[in-house]
């Protein structure tokens, strides 16, 4: 975990909260009066409001598959919206570096169209010209697996062939930042496997993707880092493999109906939770820590004259022999020292040639200069203001720099887990040979 | 991750630097939303496409409904008012008067109902992919103005061949600079109601009953010169109905072949430009709260 603070983050969410008001039909929550009476007329039975997140605070870094798992309703999804930028939180905020992508079920296209032409319609709504979304399309074929059915119309797709279709499209406009919201648990083996190549490729690629799903198998497998959402906060945030498998134990119990040891496994967890809190740094503060309206220079100061500033040449300041000091006449002690010590006087000496009129003022800092070799290298959207430069460009040298390693590590993370599973599976036959 | 225990035994909040960090989904500037509108300009046109052929390709005929549709109207509006009314309520070529009318208003008013429910028929849309919102009510726009287009030329076909022949001048050009104005108009009105109409769902069953009150009142049926004329107030005010003065301009160009009313000029031209800003930024500042339904 350690290292992980050095990652610069990719996400920060800052104490978000999110309520809706929702019609209800609970007897509990009735209005009363004229506003009974005007619900009846309306055909509405009452209103509530609930907090589907209350403060969350999460940072999600660089190469990190974040894991979110919780019970149905805990907020999962609303929190994924709220990141993706399809929502806006009531209160709290979240800082991104991309602009994020959220994939979810129930995200459809347009049924009656060819997936081929969803291809192209999917490819242009997240900003690609025509002609990289004729490039990324062997691309979505291939991913997607499709075959044939790609000239189908959508609306005749079984929902595991829409989900692939749709993460194909997904990907093909290199996001950053991939959210997950259950989408892939459609998927059959051959299609997972090639998700989980391609998202091992975005992370080397130093994006980062937050992957909601029910199992939480699943989690252990793929992500870094787990967290456990419960009733709209975060209960648990630690490594996938212990957080999941707290979750998974008190899901069971849940669904046995031992609601007993359940409640006492979520009252321990509870117990130990703490409100996790997060300190931004404004980089305009960390450059400039004194506020503007305090750093302001003094109105009386007055401007150098125009033609000050202008001039270039520094006029030769003429040297002048240093002068004696005027105490050093007599150098000798004098004989009682009940008289007072000839105070050293001090001769106005010439004004330093900062200070000379012809010279450059020195007050100003020197200009930054670019070190090429103290640079670090931040990708980033081509410009930070416009989220709609969500497509990072491919081909510019960072672009390269890392894709050439980002195959590389993303095989190397491909063969850990592949040689995790077949441990697992050996294990398992040892043990079934045992029998 | 958690908190941190500093040698001095105080616990420190973690701190992360936001240098390069923006906030999501937030409504950018107003030059940079243009900007990015431009850049989803193949979007657009895809959408719109996408949505009409989706419209016609449940039909056995596809695409030839539209010219059979516009062709067909026209029929319905010859045998009933031509053939079995006889009707002319004083106007020269009412049949050309009428179908004018209906065809021109019919694009306003489809581009008035397909904004109101711009946003709501986008949702997968705007759940699925970042993209500047007020792409979805420009695509509805587009999308009638491609069907508009088929019905256009059915309609200057039929009244160049069919009696009563009409003499075609050279001002019949001046149909173009209309249509233009007309298109600006509706990008500016499917603009503000797609906000308003996602603000408030019911606008969807208010706008039937306003698009009639405003089909009355634009003169399509009859002329509210005539209609009107011991009603000068509202007369008055009618002059200055947008819808009025397109078609206005268009019958004068097409049919009567004579010059119009530089007034109407006027009128039409701030309509569609006043529209279009004020519907504009209406649209762009309500950005963030579109993906709430």
């Amino acid at each position: 975990m350690a290292d992980s603070e050095v990652q610069e983050p990719n996400i920060i969410a800052e104490n978000v909260q999110v309520r809706y008001t929702v019609n209800t039909n609970d007897p509990g929550s009735r209005a009363t009066g004229v506003r009974r009476l005007t619900n009846k007329i309306v055909g509405r039975q009452g209103q509530t409001t609930v907090r589907a997140l209350r403060g969350v605070n999460f940072v999600a870094r660089e190469g990190e598959m974040v894991g979110i798992v919780g019970a149905n309703g805990s907020g999962k999804s609303t929190f994924l919206r709220n990141v993706a930028g399809v929502e806006q939180p009531d209160r709290g905020r979240i800082l991104v570096r991309y602009q994020p992508l959220l994939l979810g079920v129930s995200a459809a296209l347009q049924p009656a169209l060819s997936g081929s032409e969803n291809v192209r319609l999917g490819c242009l709504a997240m900003g690609l010209s025509p002609e990289e979304a004729a490039e990324a399309f062997d691309y979505v074929v291939e991913l997607s697996a499709l075959g044939s059915a790609i000239h189908r119309p959508m609306g005749t797709y079984s929902s595991g062939m829409g989900a692939r279709l749709r993460f194909a499209i997904a990907l093909a406009a290199r996001p950053k930042i991939l959210l997950i919201d259950e989408a892939l648990s459609t998927g059959d083996a051959t299609f997972a496997e090639r998700s989980e190549r391609a998202m091992d490729e975005l992370l080397a690629e130093a994006g980062t993707v937050l992957l909601v799903n029910h199992a939480a198998k699943v989690i252990q497998e793929l992500c870094t880092r787990a967290v456990w959402m419960h009733r709209g906060e975060i209960l648990m945030n630690g490594p996938a493999e212990a957080v999941a498998e707290k979750y998974r134990w008190w899901a069971w119990n849940v669904a046995k109906g031992k609601e007993d040891i359940a409640d006492k496994l979520l009252a321990d967890v509870v117990s130990n939770a703490v409100k996790e809190e997060i300190n931004i740094l404004e980089p305009e503060l960390i450059k400039n820590p004194i506020p503007r309206h305090a750093a302001r220079p003094s109105k009386t100061k007055a401007a150098p004259a125009r033609h000050v500033k202008r001039q270039d040449t520094v006029d030769e300041v003429e040297e002048t022999p240093t002068p004696m000091l005027a105490a050093a006449e007599e150098q000798v002690w004098p004989k009682s020292f009940d008289a007072e010590m000839p105070k050293a006087k001090f001769p106005a000496l010439p004004k330093p040639a900062s200070q000379a009129v012809s010279a450059p003022r020195i007050t100003d800092a020197p200009p930054l200069r670019l070190n090429p070799s103290k640079k670090r290298v931040v990708l980033r959207a081509a410009n930070p203001n416009d989220r709609a430069s969500s497509v990072a460009a491919a081909d510019d040298f960072t672009g390269r720099r890392l894709a050439s390693r980002a195959r590389q590590i993303a095989d190397e993370r491909y063969e850990e887990r592949q040689r995790l599973r077949q441990e697992d599976d050996s294990h398992v036959v040892h043990q079934d040979s045992n029998r | 991750m958690s908190e941190t225990k500093n040698p001095l035994g105080l616990s420190s909040i973690p701190s992360v630097s936001s240098e390069g960090l923006v906030p999501v989904g937030r409504r950018t500037s107003l030059s940079s939303y243009l900007a990015a509108l431009w850049n989803r300009r193949h979007f657009i046109i895809a959408e719109s496409r996408a949505k009409m052929s989706s419209s016609t390709r449940k039909n056995i005929l596809g695409y030839g409904w539209l010219f059979l549709n516009p062709l067909l109207s026209v029929l319905a509006f010859w045998f009933i008012f031509g053939y079995i009314l006889g009707t002319s309520r004083g106007i020269h070529n009412f049949l050309g008067f009428l179908v004018v009318g209906v065809f021109f208003f019919g694009y306003t008013g489809k581009c008035m109902t397909g904004g109101t429910g711009a946003i709501r028929s986008g949702a997968s849309m705007i759940k699925g992919f970042q993209f500047p919102r007020a792409a979805l009510p420009i695509s509805t726009v587009v999308r009638n103005f491609l069907d508009f287009m088929p019905t256009l030329l059915v309609m200057v076909i039929v009244l160049a061949i069919a009696p009563p022949l009409e003499e075609i001048t050279w001002r019949i050009v001046l149909v173009i600079p209309v249509v233009i104005l007309q298109t600006i108009f509706n990008v500016g009105l499917a603009c503000f109601l797609a906000r308003l109409g996602h603000k408030i769902p019911d606008l969807t069953n208010f706008m039937s009953i306003v698009s009639r009150f405003w089909l009355y009142g634009s003169g399509v049926f009859f002329s509210i010169e005539d209609r009107l004329d011991n009603h000068p107030a509202l007369l008055a005010a009618m002059q200055y109905n947008p819808m009025h003065a397109y078609l206005t301009l268009v019958r004068n160009s097409l049919l009567y072949g004579v010059d119009t009313d530089p007034k109407m000029w006027i009128v039409g031209t701030v309509w569609a430009f006043g529209l279009l800003i004020v519907g504009f930024l209406f649209f762009w500042r309500g950005e963030e709260n579109y993906g709430r339904l």
